[in-house]
């Protein structure tokens, strides 16, 4: 029988009494994950606070400004800010707003400027965020005008291995604490060599719910052999379950990947070994030499992928970025990255863009019938029905199984990618968060 | 315009049309076979530039970028019993105008430019999307008959507001 509370309005409760209910009713170490979450917007409204205001969120990657004075405009949490790479050659990152009176400083997606000027009344900027130029300022504000006191406002800015994270919270925990025992695997996928994104990032609207997608890069390589059917009937890759073999990991703050191994052949290209050696520890490039792919979640809302199929007959290798913005309950944009090893030959580059374009980007023919489902799920999730019957999902796989304790690389190790651990332990960092 | 003109524009309106109404209706197969084998078909991604900077598209990414055998690996997937995307199938309306042909070489190659509009909506779905954008086609005369050999699709957004590009432009 299932427990009808009509009484439980979020919509009426206070911040506390909200996270209370959650903390009640999200309970991932029972594998118990209600649907209201993905659908409801007080939920989301806390999400917003408690998580994207406070956690660091993917900007970009060092080589999209590589020269001084490059700039890009990306959103941070929802709000748009300019990354900017000083005449010092330094990176920083401010609120895309004039301190006047609120004009959207830049438009550009990017660009080379070394100072901004507003199209509303002509203040201008340096790309350190001084305001350096107002005009008439003499007359009009007789010299009065504070202009120290008028810089754009920071945003809080970090790196790792080319991966430009910022957040909103002045005090976070430190970039590299944050990652964690993560950055082990992370390494292989983004530091191995040198990487630069080739082009813009490429953006669309999905009416999905965004954690569906971390949620389905963190831990789910059971939907891999029916959602993703057709590429076995096509032979990209082996066989339908494939997917199973290999690896799942998860740390703590809620990270976690897979890791689809052996694989036979070397997913990389070769000549790059030595780097590879280089930049690697030699059980990283042990790993690395043996997979057929790594797909994760940085948490909250950063994924990744390592992708090895076959196309037109010949093994090829793609690596690439997503990130799940929320822009309402039921919608999000999605930013794929298409990363290259800086290194690799023009053959490599084109083979390995080719095959991201069809696999992974919005024509991918992998990620099409992953958003297809997602859309779904978010419908399903949506209203008062769900939590008024309390509609919970079964995030129960693998909870039989123990970790492995002899895996060559650090985390919570699992023999086989099968498993929703990695969702249990993503859920209940969220848990932590929306508690705080 | 000269007589010969006219015709040619109404020669690439009738293709243009019949193309539509193939893949409105699912013809995959049939759609395919208007493809020269030469077939380069493209998508670049849009950019918000500075000013009147142009082109405002990258020349490094696309949404599609396929030649005969990756289309031919799409259309295939298309009639697995896995194509989630698009099974059932969006409805689809494509409409086509402003065609424009800026070369025409009798029985032999055409540059021709035109308009699309493409209404999609899904399943029980009350929303729809709408893509717009340009096409700038090119085709060779093969065999009694215009295949199309290039395809550069520039959409006239930068985010993308449909779930997916499991339909072609
Ligand atoms: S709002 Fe920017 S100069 Fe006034
Ligand atoms: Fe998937």
């Amino acid at each position: 029988m299932i427990e009808t509370k009509t009484n439980v309005h979020l919509d009426e409760m206070s911040r506390e009494e909200v996270a209370n209910y959650l903390s009640e009713t999200v309970r991932p170490e029972d594998g118990v994950i209600p649907a209201y979450i993905m659908g409801d917007e007080n939920v989301n409204k806390l999400e917003h606070e408690k998580i994207f205001m406070k956690t660091w969120l993917l900007l970009g990657h060092e080589s999209e400004l590589p020269n001084k004075g490059d700039f890009i405009t990306r959103d941070l949490a929802g709000y748009s800010v300019i990354v900017s790479r000083g005449q010092d050659g330094s990176l920083r990152a401010f609120y895309n707003m004039c301190t006047h009176r609120g004009m959207k400083l830049c438009r550009a997606d990017k660009g080379n400027k070394g100072q901004f000027t507003c199209p509303y009344h002509g203040f201008t900027y340096k790309n350190s965020g001084e305001l350096i130029g107002v005009p008439l300022q003499k007359d009009i504000y007789g010299g009065q005008l504070d202009m120290e006191k008028m810089s754009l406002h920071n945003v809080t800015l970090d790196t790792y291995k080319g991966l430009i994270f910022g957040t909103w919270n002045e005090n976070p925990e430190p970039l590299l604490e944050f990652l964690g025992d993560f950055k082990w695997y992370l390494d292989i996928v983004v530091g191995r060599t040198e990487m630069e994104v080739i082009g813009p990032p490429q953006k669309f609207i999905v009416h999905s719910q965004w954690k569906i997608g971390s949620d389905n890069f963190v831990s789910d390589s059971y939907h891999t052999m029916v959602t993703h059917g057709s590429i076995a009937k096509l032979g990209m890759v082996p066989n339908a379950a494939y997917s199973k073999k290999g690896y799942q990991v998860h740390v703590k703050n809620g990270h976690g990947c897979n890791i689809g191994m052996p694989n036979p052949d070397f997913a990389f290209p070769e000549e790059l070994i030595p780097e590879y050696k280089e930049n690697l520890s030699s059980d990283q490039f042990e790993l690395m030499s043996n997979v057929k792919n790594m797909i994760g979640t940085v948490f909250p809302n950063l994924s990744f992928l390592v992708s090895h199929t076959k196309v037109k007959g010949k093994l090829i290798s793609n690596t690439t970025l997503r990130l799940w913005k929320p822009i309402a309950p039921d919608k999000m944009e999605v930013m794929t990255w298409f990363l290259v090893d800086k290194n690799a030959s023009e053959d490599w580059k084109y083979r390995s863009r080719e095959s991201y374009i069809l696999t992974f980007s919005p024509s991918g023919i992998f990620e099409q019938d992953d958003t297809e489902v997602f859309t779904d799920i978010t419908q399903a999730a949506a209203g008062t029905l769900p939590i008024v019957k309390n509609f919970n999902y079964n995030y129960t796989m693998g909870m039989h199984r123990e970790p492995v304790k002899d895996f060559i690389g650090p985390g919570v190790v699992y023999p086989d990618k099968f498993t929703e651990a990695g969702s249990r332990n993503f859920y209940s960092y969220w848990l932590d968060m929306m508690k705080a | 315009m000269s007589i010969e003109k006219v015709l040619a524009k109404h020669e690439f309106e009738q293709w243009l049309y019949d193309e539509a109404k193939l893949i409105d209706e699912i013809d995959f197969d049939g759609w395919f076979n208007l493809m020269h084998t030469d077939l380069k078909y493209e998508m670049p991604v849009r950019v918000n530039k500075e000013g009147m900077e142009r082109p405002d598209y990258s020349k490094e990414m696309f949404a599609f970028q396929d030649d005969i055998e990756t289309m031919k690996m799409r259309v295939d997937r298309l009639k697995t019993d896995y194509a989630w995307a698009e099974m059932p199938p969006s409805r689809t309306r494509r409409f086509v105008s402003n065609v424009r042909v800026l070369e025409y070489v009798e029985n032999e190659k055409a540059v021709v430019h035109s308009y699309l509009l493409i209404y999609r909506s899904r399943s029980t779905d009350i929303h729809h999307d709408l893509i717009s954008g340009e096409r700038q086609d090119e085709f060779t005369y093969v065999e009694g008959e215009w295949k199309l050999s290039k395809r550069f699709f520039i959409v006239d957004q930068t985010t993308l507001n449909t779930r997916n590009l499991a339909i072609f432009v």
